[in-house]
């Protein structure tokens, strides 16, 4: 099984060290850092200059980093969601280069990070269930690998540094923050100054990938921010399944992830994308991800959030073409020093478009869930339906949970819906499942599992089982 | 129309994206001389819907108030605001424990005075008052229509809001119930109707305090022409409010393609045993009931008024006033009828 955690038969106990009072957990661990290069902490036009020139960057893309700073000092902090007061960027390291070159096999992986990607199970399931692999390290990918028979199709699965300078090195300058322009906020701004690494997709028309390509993010450095690059193009009439996976080990300080994603769906073409995200809890989580869709294609969102200290996630859908369409599943879990923003937005432009995006959160010992979306309907948009269903869980008065829908509908031939529920975990579901036997932990437990479901079927089985894992992890001794 | 003020009116209880412009409103008011209203201190800092400068704009420019003390146990019965078109006008509601109240103001095309007819309403509702306050409106396409209110709600006390918002340039309305007391109870109806340019902007605020406090908000709307409308609609369950209760709906009928209906229905909540659900539904008239309204004889736009005013009917029954009511009929049918 293609385990995040590498762990999952072991006990509850030997997964939750915490719980015998050491403060760790299953993502919690590290290497010392061996970086073969990293700028100076802050952010100044000769540390994005330095980037740049490490990593060989053509000239426009130079431009477009300094450009993209002089954006980034111009825009302001966003004045709404979590604070951000504990994020110095005068103290955030923008650039690591681990000591490796990119590699092909994991053999030829230095044995720290081929450790760390082990433990995180990430090349058992590759051999089991992906077509093809990258693992980036901090700043950049370390390994790459896509399946022969899938890149003998035409796919295209490489790192963005290798795509910049390849054979779609036109397209990728064509695609590359074009739809999150940097001017987008100050954190795609940001981005645009210091991004480095991520993954270049490229499916041809037609081509159906059967099993999904994965990509995983690992920041080992303390203080240090990684700025990936995700861009992929489904061209008509094809479809793909992308996964997409994170994490950090705990320090005291804070650290920073500002990737973007940037998703093309052709004509008639599918993308599924999903992510299981667990940053770990000092991680500032400022992510920008954003699908264009054409005529009959289909956008499918699913979204699991359940680490980092602070998160703004809001996957964007444009359906551009008609008879487009989106649909976005999604789970936020916030427990103890946490408070993640979190939801979906989607424009709706084409005609005859349709979206439904189906939301749970789940706020405990202290944690914050704010559910946050818009769903704009277009002048042209004739015809579009859209509904939104956001499902909250309080399991402790310590905890908050906000739900801000925003609804902007600029035709008569619409039709919105919205419905939005919030409460608790009802005495009588625990008391029936006590009375068969089951303890008050494990009731709990079973009834949040539950709640989450909807979101777990939509994930291969594998990632289900990780994601029921995770909840059962942060569920552990929440009885009160 | 002389000097203006514009005044940030209707503020989000949390923000949220800037670009949805809906943080809040800008609301022009007229320049005028102030006369400061005298307000008695126990209704000084009830919260609004409409928010902290648009309160201070009506107390400074009132001059009087008209202040409605309901003693212990007393029924006060109907009261009519025979003020309403004002410019500004303030109105208190004191009600005393098991007293009772309505207080109901219309403003029509023809009574109001000027370009602007304001009306802030503040209610204190000690234990197991009960207290309506109706506020209706068929002004004139010239005039700023600004209906404020805010509640304080005691221990099995009711306080039932209704506004009805039918015309004017441009009409902001608001409300907000601080539900303070044990099984202290809010209802909120409102119905609104946007054709030509009007613009429509609504802020519904409640907040749970008390424990087993109940929130009920209904909005229902019927959108033509230009009109651009804004609700606003928050339940804030805050800690210790345990098994409280909130519901709010919106319905919106859009009836013309540039027409624009935004909502933003919030829940805030950090306590944990409560039951809040919100739901929304926007969008186009239902084709078969209208096949079926015009295949019984009606025309497009008697099948369209009669669905407008299905909806509406309910909420324009409990003005308890005849001929008010048959206004604001005509009123609709003289704005629907387009055929």
């Amino acid at each position: 099984m293609p385990s995040l955690s590498g762990k999952v038969n072991e006990t509850v106990e030997d997964q939750r060290p915490e719980i015998q009072g050491v403060n760790s957990s299953i993502y919690d661990f590290r290497y010392e850092t061996h970086a073969s290069f990293e700028t100076d902490a802050g952010l100044t036009p000769e540390i994005v200059e330095q980037i740049s020139k490490e990593k060989n960057d053509p000239d426009w893309m130079r431009e477009f980093r300094l450009k993209s700073l002089e954006i980034y000092q111009k825009t302001p902090v966003p004045n709404w969601g979590p604070p951000l007061d504990g994020l110095n960027m005068d103290q955030i390291i923008t650039y690591v280069r681990p000591d490796t070159p990119m590699r092909g096999k994991w053999s030829e992986v230095p044995d720290d990070i081929k450790n760390t990607f082990e433990r995180l199970g990430i090349p058992d399931a590759e051999q089991k269930s992906l077509a093809g692999v990258g693992a980036q390290y901090d700043s950049e990918v370390v390994y790459h690998n896509v399946k022969d028979e899938v890149a003998r199709q035409g796919v295209i699965y490489t790192d963005m540094e290798s795509a910049l300078r390849g054979p779609y090195a036109d397209l990728v300058k064509e695609k590359f923050m074009h739809l999150v322009p940097p001017t987008d906020h100050k954190f795609a701004a940001l981005h645009g100054a210091v991004w480095s690494g991520g993954s270049f997709v490229y499916v041809p028309a037609g081509v159906h990938v059967d099993i999904p390509l994965q990509s995983y993010f690992r920041l080992n450095a303390a203080g240090a921010g990684q700025f990936e690059h995700t861009l992929i193009i489904v061209e008509p009439g094809a479809y793909l399944h992308f996964i997409e996976g994170c994490s950090a080990p705990k320090y005291n300080v804070a650290n920073l992830h500002a990737g973007c994603v940037e998703l093309y769906v052709g004509k008639g073409a599918r993308l599924r994308y999903s992510t299981i995200e667990n940053w770990s809890k000092n991680m500032y989580n400022l992510n920008t991800k954003r699908a264009l869709v054409e005529d009959d294609g289909i956008m499918e969102w699913v979204s699991g959030s359940f680490g980092s200290h602070i998160s703004y996630l809001y996957p964007m859908t444009i359906l551009k073409g008609n008879n487009s369409h989106m649909d976005f599943t999604g789970i936020t879990f916030a427990g103890k020093t946490q408070a993640l923003d979190t939801g979906a937005k989607v424009v709706h432009n084409g005609k005859n478009t349709s979206s439904h995006i189906s939301t749970k959160s789940i706020s405990k010992d202290g944690g914050i869930c704010v559910y946050r979306s818009e769903v704009i309907i277009g002048k042209d948009a004739i015809g579009a339906k859209s509904s939104v269903n956001c499902d909250s869980l309080m399991l402790d008065s310590k905890s908050r949970s906000d739900t801000i829908p925003a609804m902007d509908v600029r035709n008569a031939d619409s039709d919105v819906g919205h419905e939005a529920k919030i409460g608790r975990i009802s005495d009588e579901a625990i008391f029936y499942l006590m009375s068969r036997g089951l303890s008050e932990e494990d009731a709990r437990a079973m009834i949040v599992s539950g709640f989450a479901e909807p979101v777990a079927k939509e994930l291969p089985l594998e990632y289900a089982v990780e994601m029921n894992n995770l909840i059962k992890l942060e569920m552990d001794g929440s009885t009160f | 129309m002389g000097e203006q003020n514009i005044l940030k009116v209707n503020p989000l209880p949390t923000l949220t994206w800037n670009h949805l412009m809906l943080n809040f409103a800008n609301m022009p008011l007229e320049e005028k001389a102030q006369v400061k209203a005298d307000i008695p201190a126990e209704f000084n800092g009830i919260e609004t819907g409409m928010g902290g400068e648009f309160v201070s704009y009506v107390e400074s420019h009132a001059g009087s108030v008209q202040l409605i003390r309901a003693g212990k146990g007393e029924d006060l019965g109907v009261i009519r605001d025979d003020n309403a078109g004002a410019s500004a006008e303030v109105i208190l509601i004191d009600a005393a424990e098991d007293s009772r109240v309505t207080f109901y103001s219309h403003v029509s095309g023809t009574k109001a005075n000027g370009t602007q007819a304001t009306r802030l309403v503040k209610v204190i509702a000690a234990a197991r008052a009960q207290v309506t306050v109706i506020q209706s409106q068929t002004a004139g396409n010239d005039t700023m229509i600004g209906d404020d209110f805010g509640a304080i709600i005691g221990d099995e006390a009711g306080v039932h809001l209704i506004q009805v918002q039918l015309g004017g340039k441009a009409a902001f309305a608001g409300g907000c119930a601080a539900l303070k007391g044990y099984k202290a109870g809010f209802t909120e109806e409102t119905i609104y109707f946007g054709d030509e340019s009007r613009r429509l902007d609504f802020s519904y605020v409640t907040r749970h305090t008390g424990k087993k406090t109940t929130t009920s908000m209904l909005a229902s709307g019927a959108l033509f022409g230009n009109s651009d409308k804004v609700y606003r609609g928050s339940m804030a369950f805050i800690h210790g409010c345990s098994r409280s209760k909130g519901r709010e709906a919106e319905n919106v009928l859009l009836f013309s393609p540039t027409a624009r209906n935004r909502s933003i229905p919030l829940i805030l909540c950090d306590e944990e045993d409560v039951d809040g659900q919100h739901a929304a539904s926007i969008g186009k008239i239902n084709k078969e009931l209208m096949y079926y309204l015009q295949s019984r004889g009606l025309t497009e736009s008697q099948a369209r008024q009669l669905a407008v005013e299905s909806r509406f009917n309910p909420v324009i029954d409990e003005i308890p006033d005849e001929a008010v009511r048959q206004e604001i009929h005509a009123y609709l049918e003289r704005r629907m009828n387009l055929d």
